[in-house]
């Protein structure tokens, strides 16, 4: 799973009412280098919740000394895409799990595809 | 140098495959009859090969009037040799051309393969062929299409000199003769364009999951796309060579499934973009409004995760990939003709509102609300009982989505539509 997948991903468990940012507990991370392509990266940005990824990223050691909150310019600036990209895309969780904040329900992670099946009556 | 091509196409297809080489190839005087779009271009084989709605390629050689053949086989022949054959000329001017062609194929894909080359010296000017002859109409009543192809092979030995083999000719010559045509053409690909070396597991036809994206209004650049019910990937796939800065989404409920839609990802180098999850797709695990676009080959008949089928579950489907898509977003489906019906009845409201609001203003503040708000009455209470038998009886009645264009393609055994949709702003939306 990669964080871009994270950043969209939410706990459905009933009677959730936000279920996000799922936490992630991860025994098993990597990272595979990806082309990088910063007009798509740039792109991205607005798309993402800014605070979730930065998140995310610490919790996988992988925070890049990324700022908390969005800089600004940052189409033009290729160092801090190339973060971007390396966190968004090419740290991948193979195993683990992705806890719901609010209920507690955890999503395993296997070989790196996340289990967001719930049982009957969740 | 301009070319006079065809390609086959699935039935259905035809229109697409009009636009698509017009759209990539630039191609002029495009003509489309049942299963075949003729076109000119001068774009480079190597773009031509990378088509995604046709099934074969070919170079056009002659394209003529449809033929009536007497019952007297010897008057025949000669029939077939004015009317079929044609001037020799233009044969041996298109197999100069097929030959250019193949040289070009040849290099760009960096196969210097040395025994072909000094068997092509050698035929140069009188090749080994076979003719491939399909027909239909009044003509097979009276003709095999064995008999024809042999009937035809005579003629061009005669007029040519060239070589019959069956077994490893250099040319194929494809004839096919029916009520209203008459087309010789010379493939230039031994395996059909439909068949993707990119793709490990073949899941739904591939020119029918490329269609998927390419029937979308807009063009999904930047976009992010979600396939719920993904399988082994085809049209997400497909949907990934065409837009190459897109985010991909894949989710199924079959482990099994997945894994093979994961060595399709990695043996087409999408790695990257294309993403999958196992998870429902009547329980998506995403926010409201956060995919650019929907793309599903809809599954029918097939039993269905939340221990129901797929007809009772259609709506809620619907319901949830309306959901996850945002306003100004675009659903496109691929459903059986069975649940394209269902399909219907639950927008069929929706359908209504729009001609109100587009006739008569005065209504756009009454009306809409009135029959969203018995919508949302009948979503609530359906919403929480999913295992229920009653459900399928009961439309679920969604308004904000606008139908755009819905087109029959078929899938061999069967037919089935590709519906799509842009969703609108509705009440029932902000009062969420």
């Amino acid at each position: 799973m990669k964080l871009l997948t994270h950043n969209m991903l939410t706990s459905h468990v009933k009677g959730v009412t936000k279920g996000y940012p799922l936490i992630i507990k991860a025994t098993e991370v990597k990272v595979n280098e990806l082309e990088f392509n910063s007009q798509f990266v740039s792109r991205m940005i607005p798309k993402l919740e800014w605070s979730a990824l930065i998140q995310a990223a610490e919790w996988l050691g992988h925070s890049q000394d990324l700022p908390s909150t969005l800089i600004p310019d940052y189409e033009n600036d290729e160092e801090f895409l190339r973060k971007v990209h390396r966190i968004l895309l090419e740290v991948e969780v193979l195993e683990g799990c992705l806890q719901c904040p609010e209920s507690g329900r955890e999503f395993p992670i296997s070989k790196g595809v996340p289990n967001m099946l719930l049982n009957e009556g969740e | 140098m301009i070319r006079h091509l065809y390609c086959t196409a699935g039935a259905g297809m035809e229109e697409l495959l009009a636009e698509e080489v017009q759209h990539k190839l630039c191609a002029t005087q495009v003509e489309q009859i049942p299963g075949r779009v003729f076109f000119c271009s001068n774009a480079d084989l190597q773009t031509v090969t990378q088509l995604k709605s046709a099934e074969r390629l070919f170079i056009l050689l002659r394209k003529a009037e449809p033929v009536s053949l007497p019952s007297n086989p010897a008057k025949a022949a000669a029939v077939i040799k004015q009317r079929v054959v044609g001037d020799p000329d233009i044969w041996r001017q298109t197999f100069l051309t097929w030959t250019a062609l193949q040289q070009e194929l040849q290099c760009s894909q960096q196969r210097g393969q040395k025994r072909k080359r000094e068997d092509e010296e050698e035929s140069l000017h009188t090749p080994s062929f076979r003719v491939s002859c399909r027909c239909s109409g009044v003509i097979a009543r009276s003709y095999t299409s064995q008999r024809l192809s042999r009937i035809i092979g005579m003629a061009i030995k005669e007029d040519l000199g060239w070589k019959v083999d069956l077994r490893e000719p250099v040319l194929e010559v494809n004839v096919y003769l029916s009520n209203d045509h008459c087309i010789v053409g010379i493939p230039l690909l031994k395996h059909p364009l439909a068949s993707r070396s990119y793709m490990k597991h073949n899941g739904l036809r591939s020119t029918i999951a490329w269609a998927l994206s390419s029937l979308c209004p807009k063009k999904l650049n930047d976009c992010v796309i979600l396939d719920p019910m993904c399988g082994v990937g085809a049209v997400l796939l497909e949907a990934a060579q065409e837009y190459s800065n897109a985010v991909f989404l894949g989710m199924d409920t079959d482990l099994s499934q997945l894994q093979k839609a994961a060595e399709n990802v990695k043996a087409s180098g999408m790695e990257g973009r294309v993403q999958l999850l196992l998870s429902s797709a009547i329980e998506i695990p995403l926010a409201d409004g956060a995919v650019d676009a929907v793309l599903c080959d809809v599954p029918f008949g097939r039993k269905f995760s939340c221990s129901s089928d797929m007809p009772a579950a259609l709506p809620h489907l619907l319901r949830e990939m309306e959901r996850v898509l945002r306003v100004g977003g675009h659903l496109v489906l691929l459903l059986s003709l069975q649940l394209s019906a269902q399909l219907k009845k639950t927008i069929c409201t929706q359908e209504h509102n729009q001609n109100v609001n587009s006739l008569d203003t005065n209504n756009l503040h009454t009306d809409p609300s009135n029959t969203q708000n018995e919508s949302t009455d009948t979503t609530k209470p359906l919403m929480f009982h999913k295992s229920s038998s009653e459900m399928s009886n009961t439309p679920l009645l969604i308004s904000s989505l606008q139908a755009q264009r819905t087109h029959r393609v078929s899938l061999g055994s069967t037919d089935a539509f590709m519906h799509t949709y842009t969703k609108i702003h509705t009440h029932t939306l902000s009062l969420k």
